[in-house]
This record gives structure tokens, sequence and C-alpha cells, in this order.
């Protein structure tokens, strides 16, 4: 990562291509890339088998990936995407922080989770791993960011805090495996600081096993093809990968693509935030600008600048990456501008507990910019949001704490391919939410409802996917932080395609009255009380009244849509 | 001692093998593959094949087809309605949220299998204990009823929350349906699956629902027209959970149908590990389009307990068989990035390889392969000739891109097909504590035989077999097919003497469910008890299952043995173990048939002209082209040896040997290739 600082201004880059690799032969290179990825695919398989958390091994809030010595992916396993290339802001800083490449041994394993190198909240900590083949020679690290269930924060997930010192317990760099064996000093004191000793203590030893089994697989890889046609082998992946990605911005006209969004508040006061992203072409080359940022922000919403930088890349790499798994040659054509102290790149001690809600707008801003370029683009806007509700409580017959969280599907735009569908936000693509049947073998309710709600999505020549209300019914008393975002802006159409219904939240006690939530930490919902969250859906794409009679009436047949939202969108019927 | 017959109803080709128990004889056929109405095919190569007396003679029929599968991919089935859960009937489009292709922005869910006008609410609702929170109202079924009615619904599916713990609001609902009048087929979730998770369940009962009408109608004609000429002995098909069932069983249970198919060369891997005492093997199933492997482990394939097709959940035993697009068929081409690739879009069979000189200009695996020489003469079964002039037209543009010689091209696109395949490999076996170089490669489909040396040299595996009757190898696979019918129950507990004591009764309940499922023909003969358990560290998700040891499926060993046996393959399975708590999830009980004993082996094969001849081809190990001697399988005797490189030939695949490779001509017919 190559940063040009002045006092304001910081510029990201993935470290350029070099002429050494240029030689590598392009079958061994394409072997090479297959067997990268599936050793990443083994380490989260492993990790998703052996965990104790559901947000582990459901919802996938993980990234597992595999770095050369200078730091660049090499290969990451599908989890979540917004994860994608902020592992090597936590590599570096955590190889810094346990004392350099220097003080590294085989089988250490260092824990970091200082949000300002993560670019997350303290729960999603890391554990890297440097790799040594048997002669001792470094050859990159094997690492996993996976959100802990809790670390201790002032409640298990927070919505409203004031400085990240309110958000856990930090990890900047210590040895939780020194040469293979673990430091049970430091295992202590982690777990000594969860309200969920017991899934902590199950998670870690399942993130050190996965670390370890791509520890052991790259060694195969370099020791298969010897030190030296892997490293060459791996220039022209990464040269494989930026080619990719200018062969799709070269058919981009040149420009300045600016795209707005407004984030419903900071969580502690209730203003809302507008931004803008400006997305700029130049040849096969990209800039995303958030200079304009607002201010950083009293309240949680502080995305740390290694987010940002792959909220970015993320956007980038879904449009212009062909489908492939990435590496970092898919960034190289990806410059992300920052302003320090500002919402997209704040310093300590701002609070940044919700972290991923800035990352996901700019994502939805960034895709709102390239369709200036052009509306085919990309699709709509979706509900924009992950719509997640973390419980905890204390159950009654054993006096035993839970706890659980969990995303939940938006609609998702129409697009030039076709209507919306409903679906987990792009930021979280790979991922999915609990069987309700195992969360209510599991937590004190029982779901009242799971269904489509009729005219939640955008009209146009192409609709929107449908939104729906999720309504728990508890058993038990229990507290619940939920993190709604875009409940005061409706997911976007495009190309003269309609607006859909934002996300809301409603909780209704067991006396029959009922309040509106949005973000709130630790609310305490009654036993008998139902909570709803009502998920909104995606924009339409084109004009309503392009859609054919047919697909109208089958909207109306299929009890998507009622007749006056027919009426109201697509005229006479 | 029995004959019998397997039939293996592929995409592009049926294969049929009639072996005689007397005489040990086999006989193999191989004819197009009749899409329209594929019993014809199949009746067809039967008669062809097998004379009047031969066939009156036959006792069994085992058969594996793609009928279910193709029933779904081009979505030709019943008009289905659901009655689901009030507040639930949109199960089957928010799904779990999750898109098949994460990095595609504009990816769209498909169609489901029953549009939302005929998935209705049904007001009563059961909790995870199986208490009932909300009372089932039959107004509701009879309301739906009547829009079914009006709409031509023929077949119901009703699947309810929670009705693994507690299925009484789905037996209501199913006599009020009945008691109304509907005379159609109905699907209960529960008698599909008593395992949690709504979302797989309903979209397994909706499938059954599908598919039940077609497969039923298909059976029965397949059966009647087997009877009419001559057939007196039982039909039997492959379940995609291994083993066999009756035509009238899968009549019952088609959803247990959906993978007949390709699990057949699974099976037969299987059988040849028991049958040659071969060993744990990796199955390399390679024909036109995919690659197929799975791992056969005492003398079993592995099994999982879910399953999918076109992006829907099958909640039921499957044979884990991994596929990727590489076969044959492959194409090659260099992408946007300069990089090589093959597959996973595939030439088929039409136009098929540039080298099959009909019309295709695109060049694929086997166009590479021809051209090193791997394939011989390049004289197919089929009478086809392979023309080399087409091959090196096709590779010509790609060496050009890539600025390579044309060897050096073809060499690549066979590497990359080799290295894609053993990643493959690689993931299946590691991600269950299974070391690939410990296991044998059984190579077999009509390009297994020719991709086993390099696969071996990829994955540093040492010895590999070569079935006879390589490419017809699926079919020899049913023929073994033991009958099975399986079950299983979610019941979370403890694992502790009570804990033990409940799986106990609870598998009692299910081996009379199992019993049942015979219905009023009555099974004959033996059948033997087999049960397993998913278990977790208390707190996990994901569970592993073990096979409890146990007496004629009563498990008799100590809480602290089976503890003992989940620890070891926990150990196996991810490199640990932990102190926690142990906790049984589900309990599954097997019961198993054996058909009568095959004689050993696979017979030998006949004719002995032993003359060779000399052909230029590329080996890998030596890094150069280079004399090969090209024979005839026929003409390899029970204990011949052979040193690579060669090629040898068979009517349904070729084998390719490299140099430092040997080869031996075991007793049963396999070739058992090892390191020089």
């Amino acid at each position: 990562m190559d940063t040009l600082a002045d006092s304001e201004i910081r510029i990201y880059r993935a470290l350029p291509g070099t002429d050494t690799g240029t030689d590598a032969d392009p079958v061994q290179t394409e072997i090479v890339r297959h067997s990268l990825n599936s050793a990443a695919n083994q380490m989260k398989r492993t990790l998703i088998r052996t965990s104790f958390s559901p947000v582990i091994y459901e919802v996938l809030d993980f990234a597992a990936a595999l770095y050369d010595t200078k730091v660049r992916l090499l290969a990451q396993a599908p989890s979540i995407p917004l994860f994608m290339g902020t592992l090597n802001f936590c590599v570096e800083a955590a190889v810094e922080g346990s004392g350099g490449v220097d003080n590294l041994e085989p089988g250490d394993v260092i824990l970091y989770n200082w949000p300002f190198g993560t670019g997350s909240h303290a729960q999603d900590t890391a554990m890297i791993q440097p790799v040594f083949t048997d002669d001792g020679t470094l050859v990159g690290y094997s690492a996993i960011k996976a959100h802990w269930l809790d670390i201790g924060a002032i409640a298990p997930y927070c919505t409203d805090t004031k400085d990240v010192f309110q958000e856990g317990t930090f990890f900047p760099g210590v040895k939780l495996y020194r040469g293979g064996k673990l430091v049970d000093d430091i295992h202590r004191f982690v777990l000594a600081n969860s309200r969920m000793p017991a899934f902590v203590a199950g998670d870690i030893l399942a993130q050190a096993t996965a670390v370890s089994i791509g520890a052991r697989n790259l060694v195969r890889i370099v020791d298969r093809y010897g030190l030296e046609v892997f490293r060459n082998t791996v220039e022209r992946i990464f040269d494989h990968g930026e080619a990719t990605v200018r062969s799709y911005f070269e058919k981009i006209p040149d420009g300045r693509y600016v795209g707005h969004g407004m984030m419903d508040n900071n969580g502690v006061d209730d203003k809302p935030i507008p931004f803008n992203v400006i997305v700029e072409v130049r040849g096969s080359s990209v800039r995303v600008d958030f200079t304009n940022s607002p201010e950083v922000q009293p309240g949680p919403v502080n995305c740390p600048v290694a987010s940002t930088v792959s909220a970015s890349r993320v956007a980038i790499t879904m449009l212009a990456g062909g489908n492939q798994a990435p590496c970092d040659g898919h960034f190289r054509p990806v410059e992300i501008v920052t302003r320090r102290n500002s919402m997209f790149d704040p310093n300590p001690p701002a609070p940044c507990f919700l972290y991923g809600w800035p990352a996901m707008q700019s994502m939805e801003v960034i895709y709102h910019a390239m369709s200036k370029v052009n509306p085919e683009t990309v699709p709509a806007c979706s509900g924009g949001d992950l719509c997640a509700l973390v419980w905890w409580g204390t159950r009654q017959d054993t006096g035993e704490m839970w706890g659980d969280g969990s995303p939940f599907p938006v609609g998702h735009g129409g697009s030039i391919s076709g209507d919306g569908s409903t679906m987990m936000h792009a930021a979280e693509a790979a991922t999915r939410f609990a069987s309700m049947e195992v969360m209510e073998s599991k937590f004190p309710w029982v779901v009242e409802q799971c269904q489509f709600v009729q005219d939640s999505c955008g009209a146009g020549k192409y609709r929107g996917g449908m939104g729906y209300d999720l309504g728990f019914e508890l058993l038990e008393d229990a507290y619940c932080t939920p993190t709604l975002e875009r409940t005061r802006t409706r997911p976007w159409g495009l190309a003269g395609g309609g607006e859909a219904r934002a996300n809301s939240g409603t909780l209704r006690y067991p006396d029959g009255r009922v309040e509106a939530f949005t973000k709130a930490t630790g609310l305490p919902v009654p036993k008998g009380a139902v909570l709803t969250i009502h998920a909104g859906g995606g924009g339409g794409y084109g004009p309503p009244e392009q859609r054919a009679s047919e697909e109208v009436e089958a909207d109306l047949k299929e009890g998507y849509i009622t007749e006056a939202f027919a009426r109201e969108h697509y005229g006479n019927l | 001692m029995a004959t019998r017959i397997g039939v293996d109803i592929g995409g592009t080709f049926t294969d049929l093998l009639f072996y005689d128990d007397q005489t040990s004889d086999m006989l193999v056929a191989k004819v197009p593959t009749t899409p329209a109405s594929p019993e014809q095919g199949c009746v067809q190569a039967v008669t062809d094949s097998v004379d009047g007396d031969q066939l009156r003679q036959t006792q069994y029929f085992l058969h594996g087809t793609t009928v279910g599968l193709n029933s779904l991919l081009e979505r030709k089935g019943a008009r289905v309605g659901l009655l689901a859960t009030r507040g639930f009937r949109d199960i089957l489009e928010i799904r779990r949220g999750d898109r098949d292709e994460m990095y595609n922005l504009f990816w769209q869910l498909p169609e489901p299998l029953v549009p939302r006008r005929l998935r209705l609410p049904v007001t009563g609702r059961v909790r995870s204990d199986g208490t009932v929170h909300i009372p089932f109202e039959k107004q509701d079924v009879l309301d739906a009823l009547e829009i079914f009615a009006l709409e031509g619904v023929n077949s119901i599916a009703v699947a309810f929350m929670n009705a693994y713990a507690n299925p009484a609001h789905e037996l209501a609902a199913e006599s009020a349906l009945r008691e109304a009048g509907f005379s159609g087929e109905i699907s209960l979730s529960h008698h599909i699956s008593r395992e949690y998770r709504e979302y797989e369940r309903t979209s397994t009962t909706v499938i059954d629902a599908f598919v039940r009408g077609r497969m039923s109608n298909y059976l029965r004609r397949l059966e009647a027209d087997l009877r009419g000429a001559g057939f007196k002995g039982d039909c039997l098909i492959t379940r995609s959970g291994s083993g066999s069932m009756t035509f009238s069983e899968a009549e019952d249970r088609p959803f247990e149908t959906i993978m007949s198919g390709p699990v057949a060369g699974a099976e037969g891997g299987g059988e040849l590990s028991r049958q040659l005492g071969l060993g744990d093997l990796i199955t390399a199933d390679v024909g036109g389009t995919s690659f197929d492997t799975c791992v056969i482990t005492r003398g079993r394939p592995t099994l999982l307990f879910e399953g999918k097709i076109v992006g829907m959940p099958l909640q039921t035993p499957w044979v884990d068989v991994r596929s990727i697009g590489a076969g044959g068929g492959s194409i090659a081409q260099v992408d946007v990035g300069g990089l090589l690739r093959v597959g996973p879009e595939s030439g088929g069979a039409d136009p098929g390889p540039a080298c099959y000189g009909k019309g295709g200009e695109n060049a694929c695996m086997t166009d590479a392969a021809f051209y090193l020489g791997m394939l011989g003469e390049g004289k197919l079964a089929s009478g086809l000739q392979l023309d080399l002039a087409l091959a090196e037209k096709a590779l010509q543009p790609l060496a050009g891109k890539l600025g390579y010689g044309m060897d050096e091209t073809a060499i690549g696109i066979m590497d990359i097909a080799s290295a894609s395949m053993a990643d493959a490999i690689r993931e299946i076996t590691v991600e269950q504590g299974i070391d690939p170089r410990k296991l044998k490669l059984l190579a077999f489909g009509g390009a297994g035989p020719l991709m086993g040396t390099l696969l071996a040299r990829d994955l540093d595996i040492t010895g590999i077999v070569i079935p006879p009757h390589a490419g017809n190898f699926s079919a020899w696979g049913l023929l073994g097919a033991d009958l099975t019918r399986a079950t299983a129950r979610t019941r979370i507990m403890r694992l502790d003497d009570d804990g033990l004591a409940n799986v106990n009764d609870i598998l009692a309940e299910m081996y009379s469910d199992l019993a049942a499922r015979a219905g009023s023909s009555g099974d004959g003969g033996e059948w033997a008890r087999e049960a397993g358990l998913d278990m977790r560290y208390k707190g996990q998700e994901h569970t592993l299952s073990i096979n409890v040891p146990g007496d004629n499926g009563r498990v008799t060993i100590s809480t602290e043995q089976v503890r003992e046996i989940f620890t070891r393959d926990y150990d196996r399975t991810f490199g640990n173990t932990m102190d926690e708590p142990v906790e049984i999830v589900s309990i599954r009980a097997t019961v198993r048939h054996a058909l009568p004993r095959r004689s050993e082996g696979l017979s030998a094969l006949n004719g002995s002209d032993g003359t060779h001849t000399i052909r230029e081809a590329y080996s890998f190990t030596e890094k150069k082209r280079m004399d090969f001697r090209i024979l005839d399988r026929s003409s390899m005797q029970a204990g011949d040896t052979l040193a690579g490189p060669a090629i040898i030939n068979e009517p349904t695949a070729t084998t390719y040997l490299d140099a430092n490779w040997a080869c031996e001509v075991h007793g049963s017919g396999c070739l058992f290739i090892s390191r020089h």
C-alpha cells in the first residue's frame, strides 16, 4: 500500500506491477492461481465447520485470505465481500505491533483488532500466521478476521458509542501462539473480557485451526514449484487481475461521475448525514474520491480508512472483476482518496462501531455515480441495509447468557437484466440468515412471520425486488440492538424507475402499544412483545409505462402489487 | 448368485451392462438416449442386447436415470400448490437471502417451482419443542383447496413450520384435503424429512410434489415394457444417497432418486473397493463435459445429508460427488487477462471437439490430447475417426495469443485440466481430513483413464486402478447397488446415558417407519440395520456424522465410547478436539438388504491378439515426445505386466500410461498402475 500524504489528503493505491514475472509461464500461473484460491476455500470451510457462533458459521462474518511477503492479496475465500482486501492493513499493523518481521517465527499467531488498523470494530479480530517453509524462509501470511460474539464493550452490539474505548478490548498485535504453543496468559486475558467466553474460546480455536490450514497449503504450493517460480507466477497472477479490471474501465468514457447518498443519522444525534463520492475514470484507471466527506462524527458511524478502501475495491471489483476471485492485481487500477479526520478516514479515538454502515452506503453511492456513466452499468438501489438485529439475554431455566446476531435480506434494484430479487446486500453477498427453525430451537422466540409486503417494490419496466416483514414474538425477556439504516431515504429507481419502500422497525408491546425503532442499543423486549423489521424493497429500472402489460398482470395475480399500485404506476389496466 | 441388467441413462448415451451369473459373462452396449421417452431407448437397449431366454432368467433390473433431474432442469412436472404456515408462504422466494454468484451484481433468483398465488397460508403454529402455539384452522385448507381446484393443481405440498418436531398439523391438513375430495398427490414435509431447516425441507417437499407424477408414470411404463419383453425379476433404481430402492418405493419417494445417475459410478467404486480389498479410493469419472469425484472410505462413498439441484436444496442423503466443468469437451481459451483457461464451457457431444469434424471450431481438451498423441490413432468406439488437422487448426489461434509452440499449448491445456481436477480432489479429501496421497485413484468414464497418470502426478498418488469397460463403469456400478432405506430425525440432546436411551427409543420408531415403507408387498429377506448420529460440541452449529456400531440398530456401546468415536473423527477432520460437552443433533437409521453377491471381480476380457504398434506421443514424465506402445486391452491377460510409455485402447476408453509408470493386469480384469 502506497500512501502519499500531505497534511489533509491521503491516496491509497495497491503496489504497482513489477518487471519480474512477465516471463512466468501462463499455464503454471493458472495452476498456481487455482491452488491459491482452493487453499483459501479450505480455510473458510474449516472455520465454518468448527466455529461456535452463528455470526461466523451462518452469517460468514469473516475474511480468510493469503498474502505474500509484501502483503499483497494472493487469494481470498468468498465470504463477506465488504472485507475484500482489508486484511493487508491488518497484516501490516499486526506484524509491526508484535515487533516487526524479524521477530516472527514459525507457528506464531498474532492477534490484532485495533479498529484503525483493521478498518472494523473491535469484535472483528484478526489472527495472522506468518508462513515459513521448512528451511525457515518467510513466504507470506495466512490471515483471518472474524467477528467475535463479544469482546467487552458497553453492550454486545452498540449504536451510540462516543469514543472507540467504549467499543471493546483491544489487542494491538500480541502473540496468541508463540512457536506453535498457545500463550496461556493472553488466552485467559482475552476470555476474561468477554460476556460469552465459551463461544469466544470455541471460535478462537476454530480461527487458529483455519489459519494453520491456510499456512500449510501455502507451503505446499511454494514447495511444489520452488520459491522463485512461485514468486514469478504470483506477479503474473497480479498482472492478470489488473488487466481484467483495466479492460472494463477502458470501455467507460473518461469523466467525473458524482454519486449522492445520505445516512439516517450518526446514532448519537438525529441529524441526517448527506455525502457524496466522486468516481473519476481516466483511461483504464479509476479514482474513488472521498475528500468531500462529512466531518468525523460524534457517533459510531465513522469508517476507518481500511474499510473505506475495501468498500471501494468491492464496489469496483464486483463491477469490473469479471466474476473472478479477487487478488491484489484487481486493485491496481483503483485509487482511493480520503481526507484525514473525516467520516471516511477518522482518527482515533473516533467511535466506529457501525463502520460497516457508511461503508455499505458508500458502495451504493459509488454505484449511483456509475449509473451516471450509463444506467445500464448497475442495478437500481437496493433496500441499502443489512437490517441487522443483535439479541442477548439470560435463559430463564438455566441462567445462561445467550446471544445472536444476524443480517437479513432486502429487496434489490431492477436492472437492465430484469426484475430485482430479495437477498442480502451486495456488501454481504455470500451471507445467509439462519434457518428460522434453527433459531427457534436455540433462542426464546417464535417467528411470527417472514413474508413479502405488497407494493414494497419500486415500479419500473423492471421492478425492484420485494420488501418483506419479519417479526419475532418473545417467549422470555430479552435485549435487542437493532441497527436499521436507510429509513429516511427510499431506495432510488434508475432510468425512470420508481422508488421502493424504505426500511423501518416496530415493537408491539404485550399491552398493544406500538413503537417505532431504527437504531437502538440494548432495547428491552419483554416476553410477549413482537419485534418486527419491515425490510425495504428495491428501486425500479426504466419507465413503469414500458413494463409489459402481462408482467403487470402477473404481479397483480401473484399478489406482489395491489390494483391501486398498478393504477398509480402503470396507468390504465 | 443372480443374473442382472444395469441400465444407466445419461444425457447423451444410454449404457447397458448385462451380467450372467452362471457364466460370469458380461455384455456391454451403448445406444443413443431418447430424451422424449427415455424408457423406449432403455427397453430397446435391453431387447437388442439380451435374448428372450436370458431376459426371462434375469433376476434384477437396476436402473440409473436422469428423468427426475431433467424434470427439474426442464421445469416439466406437476402443477403444484403449497400449503404453508400463515406468515411463511414466501419461504421459497426469500430463502436464506443468499445468491448463487456472489460477485455478480445482476444475479436473479430463478423462478420458484410454485408461483406465489399457489402458495397459500394455513393458520396453526407448532413450536420447536413440538407444543402447539396457535391451533390449526381447517377452514384455511378448504379455502386453499378451492383456489387449487380453479387453478388445476394436481399435486399439493404441505410444509409447516416445525413439522419435524410435531407433524399433527400436516396430518390434519392431509385429512382435510382428502375429506374434501382432493384425489391428487399429496406430499407432507415430515414424510420427506424429519430434520429442521424450513427452507430446505419445503424445497424438498415441493420438488417431491413436482416430480412425483412424471416419475411414477415413467417407472410404470418402463416396468410394463420390461414385463412385456419377458422380464420377471425385481426392478430397482439407485438413490441419490447410495444404494437402490424398488420402483414402487421410488414412486412414493421420488425425490430420493434425483441424483440417481451420477451416483452409480461412486457405488461402483465402493463395490470394487470391497470386492478387491482396494482400501480407500478417490474416483475420477471424466466424461465429455464434467469431472465427477467422490471419496470411498471403508468401502462406501462419502455421504452428505443435503444436496442441491439448480439452486434448489434437497434435504435428503446425497452421495458426496463433486463436479467441476472439466472433461473431454471442455473448451480452452485465452481470457481477457491473457491467461489460458480450460472449461467450464463445453463443446458437448455435438459439435464437440474440433477433431470430431462435426463443425466444432473451439479447441477442446480432446483436441489437445489427440494432438499430443495420447489417444493413439484416434479411432473411437462409435466408428468416428478423429482428425488431426482439425485439432491443429483449432489449437493454432491459442498458440498465437500465448506466444507458444503447438505442443506447449496442448500440454498447457492438459496441465490446466489436470490441475483443476486435482484441486477438486484435494478439497474434497482435505476437508474430510484425508490425505489424498494415501489413497488409490479409480479412473473411469470416457476420458478418466486418459487423465489417470497426470492426476496421480499432480496429487502425488502412487496407485491407479482402471476397471474393465472403463467407459461403462457407471452401469457396472448399478449392478451392485444394495437395497437401502434411510431416515433421520432432528432431536437435540446431551450425549449422556439418558440421551443414548432416548436414541434407542427413537431408533426403534424409525426402524418401524422404515419397515412400513415396504407397503403391502412386504420385504423378503434379511435387512441389516445401521445407526448414525450427527453430533457436535455444545454451542457449535455444524455437526459431524458418525456411524455407531451397534447390535441390530440398537446402540449398545457406552456414552464414553460414543464420545471417543466422535472425538477421533473430529480430530481426524479438523486436527483438534475440545473439552466441551457433546450434543446429539440428529439420529439416522438405515436398513440395507444386500443383493445376492456377484462372483468376484469383473471377469477378464476376451481376445488375445498380442500385437502392438508404435506411435509417437508426448510424455509428461519425460517432457518430450517419444515412442509409445499402442495395444488393445483385450490382448492383455491376467498377470501380464506392461511398462509405460504405452497407450491401451478399449472400445469405451483409452488408457494413457506415461513413462515411469507400469501396469499389471489383475485377475479381475482391472489394470493396476503404479509408479515404476
